[in-house]
């Protein structure tokens, strides 16, 4: 164990809730101990599951192990966190471009170029999937200079890379090499399918992109979007994840059949377990409902359980639907209701935006 | 009518602003132990009610992993209901919506002294 691991873990121990499991998790996977690196991270994400680092540091160890698709779902989760995070799309590209998926490779690549402009291993990354394609490399805007890269080459050079196999066993493209201010040499490559069974070879650029993914931290966004509310359509685990931020807590929206509309919880082991647990607790609205019916004391508005480990608060959703938030029990109980009210003016604006 | 152990926590209960009655409460069947209610309040249904609630919000917070439910309160227009459960007994307030649901809060969590004796 090297000293910098038994340092962080020293650290974990005396402060278990803290961020440092993410630089000992990251640390244990450079190590190659993809195990322990694994179990660190899903503990920390125990404490903290939506902090977008921790599941950015799940899908390198999960690139790591070759779990690519589990790499990509992670991926996706820390966009619902952090939408600007280059990393995130960078990596998505990277396992896109495993799958074969070139054309989808090619826009996570661009988008993660958007984001991060200065990073180049990303135009290194695009480029080498826009020569693939066979397409311009001009099409990219030139990366802004930076005066650490004066003196020496922009970009490495690029390697013979193998491609999984697309519509015939063997692909010709047009090679070019993107050096720096624009300049742009092109040269001839056969690119041979990706022997079956075995594991790619990892190109420089990804092992450049999976050590060096640090996301700038995300901005708390006050209200949705427009683009966000597209994006939310398209998966609406993330509808109240600008309101969760990295606090343990967490909200769903259920509709009035029980079913999960909208929001995510994410158990210990990383699953999402929210039918289960919207499942559950959408019993105890049904029971509010019939005892407000024999008391007369009018609509029922907000039910508060306490347990041991949580705050859970529900109030009635729109159109018969039921949201629900819960939050450590450490946190005090009129910031879980501060919260359940924010979530509340937000399933509503989602729910009117769908219908 | 003799005094039970739960008499001085009632009647303190009851005594806070906006508080029409508390009670007393088996768990399992909703019956009523003790209670002190100003007139007109229902206080068996509210007993039924407030029991079956309860169960129901503990069963499903540790069916969904989230431990043995302490407190619960329910929340309307017109009015709140809390309960709060010690072994197979619950401690039920029945309130206005003016009453300050903090204090009352307090004073239920102190009173489930008197429910574990």
């Amino acid at each position: 164990m090297s000293d910098e691991i038994r340092r962080l873990s020293d650290e974990l121990a005396r402060e278990p809730a803290s961020l440092v499991f993410l630089p000992l998790g990251e640390a244990l996977r450079r190590q190659g101990q993809t195990d322990f690196a694994l179990k660190v991270a899903l503990r920390g994400l125990e404490r903290h599951p939506h902090n977008a680092d921790a599941h950015d540091l799940l899908a390198r160890i999960a690139v790591d192990r070759g779990e690519l698709e589990r790499a990509f779902d992670e991926w996706d989760m820390v966009l619902r966190f952090a939408p600007r995070h280059a990393g995130a799309r960078k990596g998505m590209g990277f396992v896109l471009f495993r799958q074969g998926k070139l054309e989808e490779a090619e826009r996570y690549l661009a988008e993660a170029m958007e984001a991060d402009g200065g990073d180049q291993s990303t135009i290194a990354a695009l480029a080498h999937v826009r020569r693939a394609l066979g397409r311009p490399i001009s099409e990219m805007p030139p990366a802004p200079e930076r005066p650490s890269d004066a003196g020496r080459p922009a970009l490495p050079p690029l390697p013979e890379m193998p491609l999984q196999p697309r519509a015939s066993g063997e692909t010709r493209i047009s090679g070019a090499h993107h050096r720096g201010s624009g300049e742009v040499r092109s040269s001839g490559e056969i690119l041979r399918p990706a022997p079956s069974g075995g594991g790619l070879p990892e190109p420089p650029w990804l092992s450049q992109t999976l050590r060096n993914s640090a996301p700038p931290p995300a901005a708390p966004v006050p209200d949705v979007d427009p683009r966000e509310r597209e994006a939310l359509a398209r998966n609406p685990r993330a509808l109240f994840a600008d309101l969760i931020g990295d606090a343990d807590q967490t909200a769903l929206l259920l509709d009035a059949e029980g079913f999960v509309l909208a929001g995510a919880y994410v158990a210990g082991d990383g699953r999402d377990v929210a039918q289960e647990v919207g499942a559950e607790l959408s019993g105890v609205s049904d029971e509010a409902q019939r005892a407000m019916r024999h008391l007369d004391l009018g609509d029922w508005q907000q039910i508060v359980v306490e347990t041991e480990v949580a705050t859970i608060a529900l109030a009635p959703g729109p159109r018969a639907g039921l949201l629900l938030v819960a939050a450590d029990g450490a946190m005090p109980l009129g910031m879980v209701r501060r919260f359940l009210d924010r979530a509340a003016a937000r399933a509503r604006s989602f729910v009117e935006g769908i219908a | 009518m003799s005094a039970t152990p739960f008499s001085d926590v009632l009647a303190a209960l009851t005594r806070q602003r906006g508080v029409l009655g508390s009670m007393v409460v088996s768990e399992a069947d909703g019956i009523i132990v003790d209670s002190n209610l100003q007139i007109g309040v229902k206080g068996n249904v509210v007993a039924a009610l407030a029991a079956s609630l309860y169960r129901k919000a503990r069963l499903s917070a540790g069916a969904a992993g989230l431990g043995t439910a302490n407190f619960v309160q329910l929340e309307a227009e017109r009015g709140r209901v809390c309960a709060i459960g010690r072994g197979d007994l619950l401690l039920v307030t029945v309130a206005e919506s003016r009453a300050n649901v903090g204090l009352i809060r307090v004073e239920m969590l102190r009173a489930t002294q008197v429910l574990e004796q």
